[in-house]
């Protein structure tokens, strides 16, 4: 069952919850790739008794960068056919994966499945962080010509061939942005889903910041700049 | 030779050949190097020589040497800023590349990441390529 699915969490000082999350994701999938990126709490003692594998960034460099060492690691297994990337702080539903990676076997010819919290009911958005996720998919769709209707969620699926091709550039959270130029550069062919995302107090106070969100602007807007 | 025009002279040379006696500097190209030499004639020249510079500024529509060298300098410090800017990611992803290595190489030979027989090793995955 699903053991052609590699998911990849990344994983910042989420000791307090990376146990439920863990022991949610790995009642339908083997094969799950913890990335720990330089945590200074419990992570390690945490997923070292899952049988999650745990893979270790000797210091913090972001989650973009933990994602894609994931990846890598991942693509290390031929027989590896989807990849999955799913937040460690127990925010995404281990049935909206399942519903993601069912459509994606269903429709071969797309490549990557993103889930998107407009889309679905979801469970009481804050106030500013909609205001601040409506602009980040504006400023996104309209710098590259994307049509999405949530920027920033983590949750995602997708086969072999992107996970080969994405090769994340960006180590922080800009990497989200990162990851919708890079579809619409190689051509893959995406599919939105609804998927709920769990408001918990927890994961509100870990969520983006507005000065978070103004700085991944202008590193995108550089990044475009120094590329050409 | 008013006393300012001493102190910044000396000021330049002793900065010139702290620069040129940088070990580091032999990693820089020849023509930085010549361009940085030649930036430094230039400001002893216009030390020695503040007329010319403010002769240069009417050429150009500015009405005073110092206004000019402001400009100037403010262009200098943007161009620094950005190019140290570009730098300093370049670097970034070069820690990033060294630490994901490492890490991929300890989690391989993590015995707690061993339930999985098919894997592929990287000699393996050299062979392929090649």
């Amino acid at each position: 069952m699903n053991d052609d699915v590699c998911v990849i969490i990344p994983i910042y000082n989420e000791g307090k919850v990376i146990t439920r999350t863990l022991r949610g994701v790995l009642k339908q999938f083997p094969f799950v790739v913890c990335v720990n990126d330089g945590s200074k709490d419990n992570t390690v003692e945490a997923v070292s008794k899952t049988s999650a594998h745990l893979i270790s960034h000797f210091t913090n460099m972001g989650q973009g960068a933990a994602i894609q060492t994931g990846i890598e690691y991942g693509l290390q297994y031929p027989d590896i056919e989807y990849f999955i990337t799913f937040d460690a702080d127990g925010q995404h539903r281990v049935e909206d994966a399942l519903a993601m990676l069912a459509y994606l076997r269903e429709h071969p010819k797309t490549d990557i499945v993103l889930g998107s919290r407009f889309l679905g009911k979801t469970q009481s958005i804050p106030l500013i962080r909609r205001i601040l996720l409506r602009l980040a998919i504006w400023f996104e769709n309209a710098t590259t010509g994307a049509h999405l209707t949530d920027a920033h969620n983590g949750l995602r699926v997708f086969n072999r061939k992107v996970a080969t091709q994405l090769n994340i550039i960006m180590p922080d959270m800009a990497h989200a942005s990162e990851i919708i130029h890079r579809i619409i550069e190689k051509k893959f062919k995406y599919h939105e889903f609804p998927v709920t995302i769990v408001y918990s107090d927890y994961s509100k106070a870990k969520g983006q910041s507005m000065a978070n969100a103004i700085n991944i602007s202008f590193d995108i807007l550089l990044q475009e700049i120094i590329r050409k | 030779m008013i006393l300012i025009q001493v102190i910044l002279i000396v000021a330049f040379l002793l900065l010139l050949t702290r620069f040129l006696v940088d070990p580091n500097s032999h990693q820089m190209k020849a023509g930085q190097k010549l361009i940085t030499v030649l930036f430094f004639a230039l400001a002893i020249f216009a030390v020695l020589f503040p007329g010319a510079l403010n002769r240069i500024a009417h050429l150009v529509g500015v009405g005073r040497g110092a206004d000019l060298l402001l400009y100037v300098l403010t262009l200098t410090f943007i161009f620094t800023i950005f190019s140290l800017y570009v730098r300093d990611k370049q670097n970034q992803r070069q820690v990033v590349a060294l630490v994901r290595r490492i890490a991929l190489i300890e989690a391989n030979q993590n015995p707690h990441n061993r339930p999985r027989p098919k894997k592929r090793t990287f000699s393996e995955d050299n062979a392929g390529a090649g």
